[in-house]
């Protein structure tokens, strides 16, 4: 389970965790978090598929984060400063998540191996987020595009193509063309 | 010839759509029992049940999604399907018409209501079958087999019984035309009313009916009506089928591969390597290309 394996929790704290967290069934187009709100928790997501994303001011999306299975979603703002969320939390699938609240992260923080794997957990956040931002900047739209596979291999296969071309920064006219390049290389 | 007894009767549960097209409910692998291993090499089923589309100038269906690691069985009772994929292919298929076809190695395709009868709207009432192929054949080429009315074996029941279509396997004497990697038959019983057919499969095969029309009882002891899918048990291995009025049932048995099975989405393999290389090989082109 990701508790024990990333965590590093024993399998007793575990036991005295789980029944007091807290799952919730999400439907597929509902929201868990939308822009403005306060919301102190993070959710993990058990199964299904949720997104995290900004509205601008011409009504078009752009999506911050994919999360699937196993994955950590949650606005920074609000979960951790208080502050009123800047995306929308939504499910693009039916899904079921796992709410942390403020009991996980008051009990996660009296976990020995906590500050050393949450440092490291934290780390290798911001060095993706850096990276993200770089491509963002500056990167082809394959260069972007060989990232998202890389990260998350079956979300291509469960989001329209809209939604990937709003996460990779790029017009779906340029998705569509990397995606007709790579198969002129690669079929047959 | 030992009597083999209904394991389990399975009505039909909430449907989805499958893209805008398909409006189905789905019994492999998640209703009730039907796991897909209980039902292996039978790995999927979407019953789309009688159910009326109105005009639409654009056809309705599923957008371009790939396969790889089995076979689909589309079979057609109402309505007119439309398909074509990455490498060219495409076809028609009509009423009373079956599409095999072997994903195998990877196909890129996409379903959807036929120009024409999008454009007059009408019914469709149709049945995917999802058929795995052992590890051996999983990387084999792509095809299709296109069977139709006048190509399934037909055996005609004595005393006006009725008639079984034969579309893989056998029946009685009677062959169908499909090949298949592994022992399968696959078959329609057309009975009238008050008509009785007799089926022998080894116990060992997983098998069972789906109820496209009519009703009917089984080992003259339970009823299963229209919709309906039933379980038979891998315990003895003749059954018999009586419609209470004119029904048309369709029958499936097949050996179970006994192969581990790793599966997300469109792709079922056999280990998670496989099926990371599966994504991959999507995501990177490998299936071809076709517009959303």
């Amino acid at each position: 389970m990701y508790l024990k394996e990333n965590m590093g929790m024993t399998a007793t704290e575990i036991a005295r965790l789980l029944p007091r967290l807290h799952k919730k069934s999400v439907s597929k187009n509902t929201f868990l978090l939308r822009q403005g709100d306060q919301c102190p928790n993070a959710f993990f997501v058990e199964s299904g598929l949720l997104r995290s994303y900004t509205i601008d001011d011409t009504g078009k999306d752009h999506i911050i984060q994919f999360a699937p299975e196993n994955w950590f979603i949650s606005d920074r703002s609000s979960a951790y400063f208080h502050e009123p969320s800047l995306v929308f939390i939504e499910a693009i699938e039916d899904s079921m998540v796992i709410v942390l609240d403020q009991y996980y992260n008051d009990f996660i923080r009296e976990i020995p191996s906590y500050k050393e794997k949450n440092e490291m957990l934290l780390q290798n956040h911001i060095r993706h987020l850096q990276n993200r931002i770089n491509a963002l900047l500056g990167a082809t739209a394959e260069a972007r595009y060989l990232d998202f596979i890389r990260l998350y291999p079956s979300v291509s296969l469960r989001v329209p193509q809209w939604m990937i071309a709003s996460y990779l920064g790029v017009t779906p006219e340029s998705l569509s063309r990397v995606r007709k390049d790579l198969a002129n290389r690669h079929y047959r | 010839m030992e009597l083999r007894n209904i394991e389990a009767i399975i009505k039909p549960g909430t449907p989805h759509f499958v893209g805008d097209g398909f409006r189905v409910y789905n019994f492999i692998p998640k209703a009730g029992q039907l796991s897909m291993q209980r039902m292996d090499p039978f790995i999927m089923m979407d019953y789309h049940a009688d159910f009326y589309f109105p005009p639409s100038a654009k056809p309705k269906g599923v957008g371009a999604h790939p396969h790889r690691g089995f076979e689909t069985v589309t079979i057609v009772y109402k309505g007119k399907l439309a398909h074509h994929d990455s490498s060219g292919n495409s076809g028609v298929i009509g009423e009373g018409d079956i599409q095999w076809m072997t994903a195998a190695s990877g196909i890129l395709h996409q379903e959807y209501h036929e120009q024409e009868f999008s454009k007059t709207g009408g019914n469709v009432h149709m049945v995917q079958l999802w058929v795995n192929l052992p590890a051996r054949d999983k990387k084999s080429k792509p095809k299709y087999q296109d069977i139709s009315k006048d190509t399934v074996g037909k055996y005609t029941l004595p005393e006006q019984n009725g008639t079984i279509e034969v579309i893989a396997g056998s029946y009685m004497n009677v062959k169908g035309p499909a090949f298949t990697f592994t022992p399968i038959h696959l078959l329609h019983a057309k009975l009238h009313k008050g008509g009785i057919a007799v089926f022998d499969f080894p116990a060992y095969f997983n098998t069972g009916l789906l109820v496209i029309e009519g009703n009917i009882r089984i080992n003259d002891n339970r009823i299963a009506a229209t919709n309906e899918f039933v379980l038979l048990e891998n315990k003895g291995t003749t059954f018999t089928v009586e419609a209470n009025e004119q029904a048309i049932i369709l029958v499936f048995s097949g050996e179970p591969i006994n192969e581990p099975i790793v599966s997300q989405g469109p792709f079922v393999m056999n280990t998670h390597e496989e099926l990371n290389d599966a994504f991959m090989d999507y995501n990177m082109g490998r299936f071809g290309f076709m517009d959303e």
